[in-house]
């Protein structure tokens, strides 16, 4: 049988990879592409008709402010919850790597947050924020205290305090294999050339775990950026529609207000500028990469 | 499917009970907590998986109507209810059921302190209510009041009184959306926006406002800890889970006015179901949805099932509704003296617009009245209005 023609590689092709691309042309591409469509339309979500409105949904986003003001948020609760997240994870990971006792418990117990979902990690800290530390507190100081979630900055900081929480153990998970990877070899020779532990961490384990951090770093930018769920359970918008993240502002915009295209428009607006802050970031982490 | 969730249990329940009896299967969908009704229902319209009856708000029927429902003037309890939705000539919306809103009271916990019977009506002017409110508190309930801080309420439920209340209210609305009304200087919104000054003057988490959490609201009211909440009738589902007194009820909200808007509740029909016309709904499935509306209206356990287990005021008038609970017993006298009409033309971000960006900001100080109207006057010039 020839095996460079044509129609052999297309059957190859088909065979190997057939139902994942038609899954992914399915679920990705069609509804991207669908999407990208009603952008230039005005469309309520349930009508037969989608008048063609031309570029005016992206006229409409450009001139949204408060869409802007939710994206300028999302970029200010993105950078902050980044760093702790990976700062966190890292030092987990850490720790949980030295060879302290039940360190496999400590990886689990770090972990399980990751698996409840975000919508019940909402509401099972709103419950913490609102009843339980809000009487913890009164009964430590004089007064009745105020939720974190009462105030605009203390729910911006409730929403990154839960994002840590639940990112932190599934970025740990990835740093632990980044540390496991680094051979016990260099690690002892850096010990007999005479450095110290934290030198031996800075100099030669961070180098070696680039990759790690790339991912790392990739995958809560995005989320980040993309985050609904927990925002939705835990403050709603609440106080004053002060915490509303980007993608919710697109929810509101294409479900509540019923306009899809302006939605749409400003969700494609929100996917460019995170492919272009994670794209970035991969970017300039690769070339940071070495090689033991 | 249904979208007041307060009630998917009984749905199950009728659910089984009527496909045992009738041999119909039904199924009960219901309205997810984490998503609009519009954009659940758009989900299914768009995969031509429609539901056969859907549950919406009086708004949505406007917006679905023309598409989508199947015209229901010639059923039977069509001439026995005023609260259908026609839309171009067809009947489009079932009234599910009759819902008003006002302030609920715990007669009990007032009696306990005043030592007399509690008679609404001596309490319809604001300083009236103010004087029974500082009788409470010198009687030992430090904070008499509780209010809502949920967007909805405090949008489309509190401030939504003030278009309600015009004596023209799609004038009114039209007015706003055209720039030209005042709104800073309008009787209505001073009266209304002043009994709310006391009823967070008076307000149990005031100081934190926000954090007032409907369950717990709910239950001071329930246990009388505190007497009065602004509400509706819908809010006995949560408050019947506590340890409640029987001696509840709902009056309109206090004003210092003139006109007699202080005598009536503000109501109508609420959740309107309609039945899926497209081709999407067979003619059998839609003949079983025909005979299960009519079930609602005329049998006997159809009746029972939306007036006791439901715990709803029925919108017809042939059906009986003796044992509704304390709230809905209110409900229904002010309603068969009359109601004032909800508005249903309100544009669909008013609620997170004004319930949430501005009552929020005005229920915690953190902004004054005369800001208020700016920022609402403001929001309706860009405000996209809704055909009707």
């Amino acid at each position: 049988m020839k095996t460079n023609s044509l129609g052999y590689k297309v059957r190859q092709y088909l065979l190997f990879a057939g139902v994942t691309t038609f899954l992914f042309v399915a679920v990705v591409i069609v509804p991207f592409f669908y999407g990208l469509y009603l952008t230039f339309t005005r469309y309520d979500g349930v009508s037969t008709s989608k008048p063609f409105v031309g570029l005016d949904n992206y006229i409409a986003a450009f001139g949204d402010t408060d869409y802007w003001v939710s994206l300028g948020r999302t970029f200010v609760f993105s950078a902050i919850a980044v760093v702790l997240v990976n700062l966190f994870a890292f030092v987990l990971a850490y720790m949980v790597t030295t060879g302290i006792r039940g360190q496999n418990f400590f990886r689990a117990g770090f972990f399980i947050p990751n698996l409840i979902g975000g919508i019940v990690l909402g509401y099972v800290w709103k419950f913490v924020f609102n009843k339980a530390l809000v009487q913890l507190s009164d009964m430590i100081g004089s007064g009745h205290a105020k939720s974190l979630l009462a105030t605009p900055t203390g729910a911006m900081a409730a929403l990154i305090i839960v994002s840590v929480w639940q990112y932190a153990g599934y970025m740990m998970l990835i740093y632990v294999a980044g540390f496991m990877s680094v051979s016990e070899d260099v690690i002892e020779a850096a010990k007999i050339d005479g450095c110290t532990g934290t030198q031996s961490i800075i100099h030669i384990s961070i180098p070696l775990m680039t990759a790690s951090f790339v991912q790392c770093l990739f995958l809560t930018i995005t989320r980040c950026f993309m985050v609904y769920d927990v925002n939705f359970s835990l403050t709603g918008g609440d106080p004053y529609g002060d915490s509303v993240l980007a993608a919710m502002h697109v929810y509101n915009t294409a479900f509540q207000d019923k306009k899809f295209g302006l939605g749409q428009a400003e969700a494609l607006i929100l996917f460019v500028v995170c492919a272009i802050v994670g794209g970035l970031q991969v970017y300039v982490g690769k070339k940071a990469e070495v090689q033991a | 499917m249904n979208s007041k969730t307060e009630i998917q249990t009984q749905f199950e329940e009728m659910a089984k009970a009527y496909t045992e009896k009738t041999g119909v299967e039904v199924e009960v969908y219901n309205a997810d907590t984490d998503t609009t009704v519009a954009s659940q229902v758009a989900t299914r319209y768009a995969s031509n998986d429609p539901y056969t009856i859907t549950m919406v708000d009086a708004k949505d029927i406007y917006a679905l109507a023309d598409e989508y429902a199947y015209d229901l003037s010639n059923e039977d309890w069509a001439s026995h209810t005023k609260l259908g939705i026609t839309v171009n000539g067809k009947l489009a919306g079932f009234p599910f059921c009759v819902e008003a809103r006002g302030l609920i009271y715990n007669a009990e916990a007032i009696e306990k302190i005043t030592g007399e019977e509690f008679k609404p009506e001596n309490y319809a002017t604001l300083d009236a209510f103010k004087g029974l409110l500082d009788q409470l508190k010198a009687g030992g309930m430090e904070q008499p009041t509780a209010i809502l801080s949920e967007y909805w309420s405090l949008g489309a439920h509190y401030f939504a009184e003030v278009y309600e209340q015009q004596k023209d209210p799609d004038a009114f609305v039209n007015g706003l959306l055209g720039g030209t009304e005042d709104l800073d200087n309008n009787a209505k919104f001073n009266e209304l926006m002043d009994t709310f000054d006391v009823l967070k003057e008076y307000n149990y988490m005031k100081g934190s406002a926000a954090n007032a959490d409907r369950e717990e609201s709910s239950m001071k009211l329930a246990a009388g800890d505190v007497a009065f909440m602004f509400g509706g009738n819908w809010d006995w589902s949560v408050i019947k889970e506590y340890d409640h007194s029987d001696k509840m009820g709902i009056m309109p909200v206090p004003e210092n006015t003139s006109d007699s808007t202080n005598t009536t509740l503000v109501g109508g029909g609420t959740k309107y179901l309609f039945v899926d016309a497209s081709d999407n709904t067979s003619d059998e499935q839609r003949k079983a949805a025909l005979d299960f509306l009519n079930w609602l209206v005329s049998d006997a356990d159809g009746n029972a099932f939306l007036t006791e287990s439901c715990a709803l005021v029925p919108a017809f008038d042939q059906v009986t509704a003796d044992a509704l609970d304390p709230l809905s017993t209110s409900v229904k006298e002010y309603a068969d003296a009359g109601l004032i009409a909800t508005y249903d033309f309100l544009p669909d971000d008013h609620m997170t617009v004004v319930g949430q960006e501005i009552m929020q900001k005005y229920l915690d100080d953190a902004m004054s009245r005369a800001e208020m109207a700016a920022a609402v006057e403001e929001y309706f010039k860009s405000a996209t209005p809704i055909k009707h």
